[in-house]
């Protein structure tokens, strides 16, 4: 296939609150192509759960699409009727989500749960089977279970399994693992790239772990006021940041400060946008920031192998970095 | 959280003294409203079965009425009328306000604003007003009464059912089935229905006791029951007359009265004691 699995233009996406619209996507583009795991980086706010539900028409109804498109397999998402957007959604698709407590339904046992997710009717030989894919033992004692009878890092499994139940061409995980311990994260996201691998989907991570992603993903994408700030392939990103917003992410997190070495908050909120920015929305909290990044909106330009949204690009990759390099 | 509701889940509550009360009372005031009839009572509509006016003794253990007439088979009749009217006024409210509530909640926009604004302008309505309204209009009757019941009752169920919905629809289990697929009429019977039925069975026991209310203050005032039928209203409202020279009238009615709507709201407090284990409760 030549066209993108996923071909998200311009989209611009707010949110009526009673007195005023908020935006939450200021312009987001974004291609995914089939088999490739792209991860969506970005703090609280800055548009990721709205770009990765846009991509279902699964926002709530005060959302509104103000512009841009969305194509999905060929599909125009925005303006398909219901039946379009149900058989799209019933084969291609499939969602994990943040929280597995909440993603199971507490009033239905867990065999029922997942054979609605496979379809209906399927033997219970399909059922154990695909729970035993996503690495799931002990198959009977869990589908008589309840969900309040199961661990976090099961329940989330059992999700994972659902969302894979029809074999979707793109599977978005929204924070996968946040609500789980530390101690089986990385086991629950590796179930989850080997399951991608194995069946040949599109896998996109939404989370604010860029070092966590970074180990499982082919491209990242990190967001910042409702637009794709920098985006490229992991190793090129996480070694030479371009972006100054991408670059303070990285130093904000802990994972590989030596002894001695201090994280560095970024300054400041995300800002809240009510119309177009016309200027560097990141301008406010940047360190490289310059007249024109006040008064100029940066475009999406191709920069050393990736994109990237900021007048500075080429001051910040050349800026001296804090040695973090030694990182994978 | 989940951990907390698990701790939670497993320590039955202990019924107390009031719920043992409440049960105790209302099964025995249910028992005489259903199998009243087959009971050796006697009659309640038979003129003249002793003296008129009669003071309660052995043979008329609540006396008699100005017809002569064994007031205790009609107290049981009351029961029977009164009980019966609220429950089936009560169910069927049940069902319709369960749907409406579902489906503003889980609808939204145009069905939500239409369906809650009906149920503040039917929770505007003083329950009193509805009832002479509608009996003006029905004539009065158990129909009217049933009528002004749910006209009472409804908006109960569509605010609590709704704001139920509204947590539950934002869940991603609900976002999952969408994304299978489901219809909407799936998502609201095989998600919904099951995780607010908690809080319509509660509901359900309010709404009953306030259905009993209602009726009764229709029946006192004439417009609900009609004789020779009673119901515990009615009976009052006869009672009313003779309270100086017959006081046993008025009293064994409202006393029944008063223990029926105690029971019930005593067993929906147990109720919902039992499906929201965290509320009220120490933790330890």
């Amino acid at each position: 296939m030549t066209a993108p699995l996923v071909d998200i233009a311009d989209l611009v996406i707010g949110y009526d609150t009673g007195m005023r619209q908020v935006r939450a996507l200021d312009g987001a583009s974004l291609r995914i192509d089939e088999d490739e795991t792209l991860a969506i980086v970005g703090e609280s706010g800055s548009g990721k759960t709205t770009l990765g539900m846009a991509a279902g028409r699964l926002l709530p109804p005060e959302a509104k699409v103000i512009g841009g498109s969305i194509h999905v397999a060929g599909v125009d998402v925005t303006r398909a009727d219901d039946e379009a957007l149900r058989r799209l959604r019933h084969d291609k698709l499939g969602f994990v989500f943040q929280n597995p407590t909440t993603a199971l339904d507490p009033t239905l046992r867990i065999g029922r749960q997942v054979a609605l997710a496979m379809g209906g009717r399927p033997p219970p030989e399909a059922i154990a089977e695909l729970l035993s894919r996503a690495e799931l033992n002990e198959s009977e004692r869990i589908l008589r279970a309840f969900p309040h009878e199961l661990s976090g890092g099961m329940a989330q499994r059992v999700v994972i399994a659902m969302a894979i139940a029809r074999r979707p061409h793109l599977l978005i995980a929204d924070e996968p693992t946040a609500s789980l311990d530390a101690s089986i994260r990385e086991k629950v996201m590796s179930t989850l790239g080997r399951l991608r691998a194995e069946s040949g989907a599109s896998l996109v991570i939404l989370s604010h772990d860029l070092r966590m992603v970074a180990r499982h993903a082919d491209r990242v994408a990190v967001m910042y006021g409702g637009r794709i700030v920098e985006l490229g392939s992991v190793t090129r990103v996480m070694q030479a940041p371009a972006h100054p917003y991408t670059r303070a992410l990285l130093t904000a997190a802990a994972g590989n400060e030596r002894p001695g070495e201090r994280l560095c908050p970024i300054p400041g909120t995300p800002p809240i946008l009510e119309s177009r920015c016309e200027a560097c929305a990141y301008a406010d909290r940047c360190a490289f920031r310059e007249t024109r990044c006040d008064t100029e909106r940066p475009e999406a330009r191709p920069f050393l192998g990736r994109e990237v949204v900021c007048h500075r690009a080429e001051a910040v990759i050349g800026a001296p970095t804090q040695a973090r390099q030694e990182d994978r | 959280m989940s951990g907390l509701a698990r701790i939670a889940r497993r320590g039955r509550p202990r019924p107390n003294g009031l719920t043992i009360f409440g049960v105790v009372t209302l099964g025995c005031l249910l028992f005489l409203g259903v199998f009243g009839p087959w009971l050796p009572l006697g009659d309640p509509s038979r003129i003249a079965a002793g003296p008129r006016l009669d003071a309660p003794s052995a043979q008329f253990l609540f006396g008699t009425d100005e017809l002569g007439r064994n007031f205790l088979p009609r107290v049981v009749q009351g029961i029977r009328s009164t009980f019966l009217l609220s429950a089936v006024a009560v169910a069927i409210t049940a069902v319709i306000g369960t749907l409406l509530g579902m489906a503003a909640g889980y609808l939204g926009r145009h069905t939500d604003q239409i369906v809650a604004r009906g149920a503040d302008i039917l929770f505007a309505f003083p329950a009193l007003v509805a009832g002479l309204l509608v009996a003006a209009i029905m004539g009065p009757g158990q129909a009217s009464a049933i009528t002004v019941i749910s006209i009472a009752t409804l908006p109960l169920f569509i605010r609590v059912v709704r704001s139920v919905t509204l947590g539950v629809a934002g869940r991603g289990f609900v976002t999952a089935a969408e994304v299978a697929g489901a219809s909407t009429l799936r998502v609201m019977l095989v998600h919904l229905l099951p995780n607010v039925m908690g809080a319509v069975i509660v509901q359900l026991t309010y709404a009953l006791s306030i259905g009993m209310i209602i009726e009764s203050g229709l029946s006192f005032l004439g417009l609900g029951v009609q004789p020779p039928n009673a119901s515990l209203g009615s009976l009052l409202r006869q009672g009313s007359a003779y309270l100086t020279i017959a006081p046993w009238m008025v009293l064994s009615s409202g006393v029944v009265l008063s223990l029926a709507i105690m029971s019930v709201n005593l067993v929906g407090d147990a109720v919902r004691d039992a499906l929201e284990p965290l509320k009220g409760r120490p933790l330890t």
